[in-house]
């Protein structure tokens, strides 16, 4: 019994009708449906005819927001990489053979609210993708020791990001800025953790059972297929998956009263860095502040912004300077980052940030300015969806954030934009550029 | 299944094969989309850091970066990123050793006033102080800050070819050195714009969903360039490598990332190019698990991030998944890619993967290898050009090596004919493994070049259990005999890379 929901846009637009045309009902260029199974797992298809290829993407609502446990810090990302050690039926080497022998273009990532594991494939070979996917994620099975080899590469992975400063001051800053939510550590974990991880054998079964559940993942099919046939074969390869998602343990973090601080010192050379966080909301596509907040992040400190033409253009006072007001599950961050050229003009360039952050506050943005940005990100989302690969990956942080409802918040968060007006992005900014809910980390080289 | 792949080829890559041509002197490549609702341009022009002249190592890619970040006779910058905004579009710049590609891509909805500011940028670029003030001092940070300091993975490969290429027009990186890149002033890049972006060295590269008044609208207005001379000089040919040649970059690092490799007579076109490619591919197919060194020396046994094979430049590997186009060199080199593996383990891992490239150059491929590898790259090669832009960029370098047709579809219909004989005997031809220099990013260099020169057993130690086939492997690996002349050894201090001058 499977539940099929078909939704239709305004637009019907294939892969040469983009259009950045506003007044379109629904946002999102292409039609989809949505398949949803008994035991909560949902599927989101989105056929592009002609395309060649299949994005298949499977997205497991859990990152390293997840890891509640103490020790356990960067686990989701290690659980990443044991996925490709193989089931009973295909090993690991089978996995890859198979792979191989697709030609395909497959790689998983992890984030701090999900882990998205993909393969872009000839059309012709989704049934063997249907095959391995479903069965690796119902019926993982590894040893000991491979587990501890993984264990391994994962740190080299964090030695390798450790030499960029970047990396340490993103380190610095969510342990700073978090107390109790698990947002304090980053995906990759703290070092000790990653240290201990050739320990957690037994702990990494019950992360499997606990989080990889229908009900928990989301698969998304974008590219050359038959809708109706898939669907039917989605039933049947994850159908008897078994449901048990067991909810982690997240601690609310609580509501920051004081400005934090610190002074990191890298160790090597770099440019000194400023990164200043203010405590974000949890994604909402109902929610109007927060679109107005992810427009402020550009309005403010993007490459169109007064600062960005004063300090980097203007003075050269800076390497660059930008605002990432992005999206996650919980609250997090509404970041803005520099590099400054002279460590001589740090306070000077923190000055110029709060003269901006005042400005927003006090002073509602041009209209025109405001209807720049408006269309800008019309154009740049849709001349982002080419490829079956660009529609997926643009999509998944949405699904995640959202579940089944990604596509559609898509559409609810375009249509906000076109709502905002410059008081709204005044009032984004009053409500969440506070001094007390900030935390700013200073970089700077050793030597 | 021979129609399914026949009409993926048909989409991804038939309007290149089609329509690509080149147009009376101006050399106009086209790639019509007639579906695609946005234009891409890349406007190519047969100049590189290969026309640096010396002593001012980085004034190609410095002329380049004021172009497309700074004022044109038209607009300030200022003015040409508020045009550019709404549209989402921007104009970038790529330089490689032999070319500079000035590129973006815009919504047909835009594409009056995105070209209007496109032109400008390569016809009349300002060349105000402030913009050369800005972008050399962005070009200097980025070598002296970010390259030396935390990128150990590019510094290696940047490292590397400049040691291969010594006393060549290949032997320094792209941005520049730091004193030429001080040394060059605002007429110097005044003169070597007016020199170089010139009709000889011009390419028109335009595609997606334009219409032929838009062609000849460009070719008219590209008329205004000055003639010009051919900017080309004779290809780099670097000396011979005498046995094992080493250079240990020394910093402070508790990770080592290694590159070696050695230069190879082929280039994209030739037959035994795509032997080598198929070869290549299986040896160590770059981010990819499908790689043989990354099954050896990371899914076996754990000690890095991933080990990769290249017959082709590859810029920026550590962030991309496929290659650029339009970085064509007419002078190769093959390359290993080690990722950055703990400092015990340093001397195994090179070791590791000098003992499979012997193997590979002195048995071939197998029978099995062969054919899953060719498998593999009939779908795999789908990937590399995806967009417009993508393909549009492979039909310039196609242009650019005298490919008549289109790369990726003789890649793959060669693969229908190339045989294992075929590949076997290119590899004895064109790989060795005798004659190699590598680099090494590390720290405490003194005690690697021991361990080098002493051929010093190499033994390793694994946190997990290991099958026993690995640790008899092991036994072997950490053993595998390196002869290394001490005089071939020379330990860099990371603070003097891409100083000084090349001697090029």
């Amino acid at each position: 019994m499977r539940v099929l929901l078909m939704s239709f846009f305004a637009v019907l637009l294939t892969f040469g009708g983009l259009s950045a045309n506003p007044s379109s009902k629904g946002f999102f260029p292409y039609q989809y449906e949505t398949l949803t199974l008994d035991n909560g797992f949902t599927a989101l298809l989105i056929p592009m005819k002609g395309s060649g290829l299949v994005a298949y993407y499977t997205i497991v609502r859990t990152g390293s927001r997840d890891e509640w446990e103490a020790g356990k810090s960067g686990f989701a990302h290690f659980f990443e990489h044991m996925m490709f050690r193989g089931t009973e039926k295909y090993s690991a080497d089978d996995y890859e053979h198979m792979l191989t022998d697709m030609g395909a273009n497959n790689n998983a990532y992890t984030t701090d609210d999900y882990t998205c594991y993909y393969m872009v494939i000839p059309g012709d070979r989704i049934d063997t993708a249907l095959d391995m996917e479903s069965d690796r994620f119902q019926n993982l099975s590894y040893e000991e020791g491979p587990f501890r080899t993984e264990a391994g590469a994962v740190y080299g992975e964090f030695r390798k990001n450790r030499t960029n400063p970047w990396s340490v001051a993103y380190e610095e800053i969510s342990n700073l800025a978090f107390d109790k939510h698990t947002y304090k550590h980053t995906t990759m974990g703290f070092e000790a953790d990653i240290k201990d991880m050739p320990n957690g054998y037994e702990y990494s079964k019950s992360f499997f059972q606990r989080y990889y559940r229908p009900e928990n993942c989301i698969l998304l099919i974008a590219g050359d297929f038959e809708v109706a046939e898939t669907s039917k074969k989605i039933e049947s390869f994850y159908g008897d998956w078994k449901s048990g998602y067991v909810k982690p343990q997240i601690v609310a973090e609580p509501e920051q009263t004081g400005e934090r601080s610190k002074e990191v010192i890298y160790e090597g050379k770099t440019l000194p860095l400023i990164w200043i966080a203010y405590k974000s909301a949890a994604f909402d596509a109902d929610n109007k502040m927060i679109a107005a907040a992810s427009l402020l992040g550009n309005l403010a400190f993007g490459q169109n912004s007064d600062i960005y033409k004063q300090l980097v253009i203007r003075e050269q006072k800076v390497q660059f300077i930008g605002g990432s007001f992005g999206f996650n599950r919980d609250p997090k961050f509404y970041s803005i980052r520099t590099m400054v050229k002279n460590e001589d003009d740090l306070g000077y360039v923190q000055e110029q940030i709060d003269k901006t952050i005042e400005h927003f506050k006090t002073e509602p943005v041009s209209e025109a300015e405001l209807n720049k940005l408006k269309k800008r990100n019309r154009y740049s989302y849709l001349m982002g969806l080419d490829t079956p690969n660009q529609v997926a990956s643009n999509l998944a942080r949405m699904i995640a954030l959202n579940g089944s409802n990604g596509i559609e918040a898509v559409n609810q968060l375009y249509a906000a934009y076109d709502d905002i007006t410059p008081e709204d992005i005044r009032a984004a900014a009053k409500h969440f550029l506070q001094n007390d809910r900030r935390t700013i980390i200073t970089l700077k080289g050793d030597r | 299944m021979k129609t399914m792949i026949f009409s993926l080829l048909i989409f991804l890559l038939g309007s290149s094969a089609a329509f690509a041509q080149l147009l009376d002197e101006k050399h106009i490549v086209k790639l019509p989309v007639e579906t695609d609702p946005t234009v891409s341009f890349r406007i190519f022009f047969n100049v590189g850091s290969q026309n640096d002249p010396k002593g001012k190592e980085g004034l190609a890619s410095l002329t380049a970066s004021i172009m497309t970040g700074g004022a044109t006779t038209q607009h300030s910058y200022e003015e040409i990123l508020d045009r550019l905004y709404p549209m989402a579009s921007s104009i970038s710049s790529q330089i490689d050793k032999e070319v500079t590609v000035i590129y973006g891509r815009t919504h047909k909805d835009n594409l009056d006033d995105y070209y209007a500011l496109l032109k400008a940028v390569i016809l009349s670029p300002a060349f105000m102080e402030a913009d050369f003030q800005r972008e050399k001092t962005n070009i200097l940070n980025y070598i002296q800050k970010s390259l030396r300091y935390s990128q150990d993975e590019e510094l290696g490969k940047e490292t590397l070819y400049e040691y291969i290429f010594e006393g060549t027009p290949y032997a320094h990186n792209e941005e520049g050195h730091v004193a030429g890149l001080n040394s060059i002033t605002l007429d110097d890049v005044k003169a070597f714009y007016k020199a170089n972006f010139t009709q000889s060295n011009l390419t028109i590269g335009i595609g997606g969903g334009f219409d032929d008044e838009l062609v000849e609208k460009i070719r008219k207005d590209f008329n205004v360039l000055p003639q010009g001379k051919s900017s080309n000089v004779d290809v780099a040919k670097p000396a011979a490598i005498n046995g094992f040649e080493v250079k240990i970059v020394e910093k402070d690092a508790n990770a080592t990332a290694i590159s070696f490799g050695f230069p190879i007579d082929v280039v994209r076109g030739s037959r035994e190019f795509y032997a080598l490619a198929i070869a290549t591919s299986w040896l160590g197919e770059h981010r990819n698990s499908s790689s043989h060194l990354y099954q050896v020396i990371r899914e076996k046994r754990g000690l890095n991030y991933g080990d990769y094979a290249y017959i082709e430049h590859f810029p920026l590997g550590y962030r991309r998944s496929f290659p650029p186009s339009n970085v064509p060199r007419r002078q190769q080199i093959f390359q290993i890619w080690i990722r950055p593996v703990p400092n015990e383990a340093r001397v195994f891992a090179f070791r590791a993967a000098l003992r499979e490239l012997q193997m590979l150059v002195d048995h071939g491929m197998t029978k099995e290898t062969f054919k899953l590898t060719k498998n593999f790259l009939k779908n795999y090669t789908l990937h590399y050009a995806p967009t417009t832009s993508a393909r549009l960029g492979y039909a310039l370098d196609d242009h650019f090596y005298g490919i008549e047709g289109d790369h990726w579809q003789i890649f793959r219909s060669l693969l229908d004919e190339i045989t294992l004989e075929e590949v076997n005997a290119a590899l004895k031809k064109h790989f060795q493994y005798k004659n190699v220099k590598t680099v090494f990013i590390t720290s405490d260099a003194a005690a690697l070049k021991d361990a080098l020169v002493n051929n010093s057993p190499s033994p390793i130690e694994y946190e997990s259990e290991k099958p026993a086939d690995v640790l008899e492997e092991d036994k072997e690996i950490s053993t595998y005999p390196l002869t290394v002349n001490p005089e071939n050894v020379t330990i860099v201090p990371v603070d003097v890379l891409f100083e000084g001058e090349t001697g090029s």
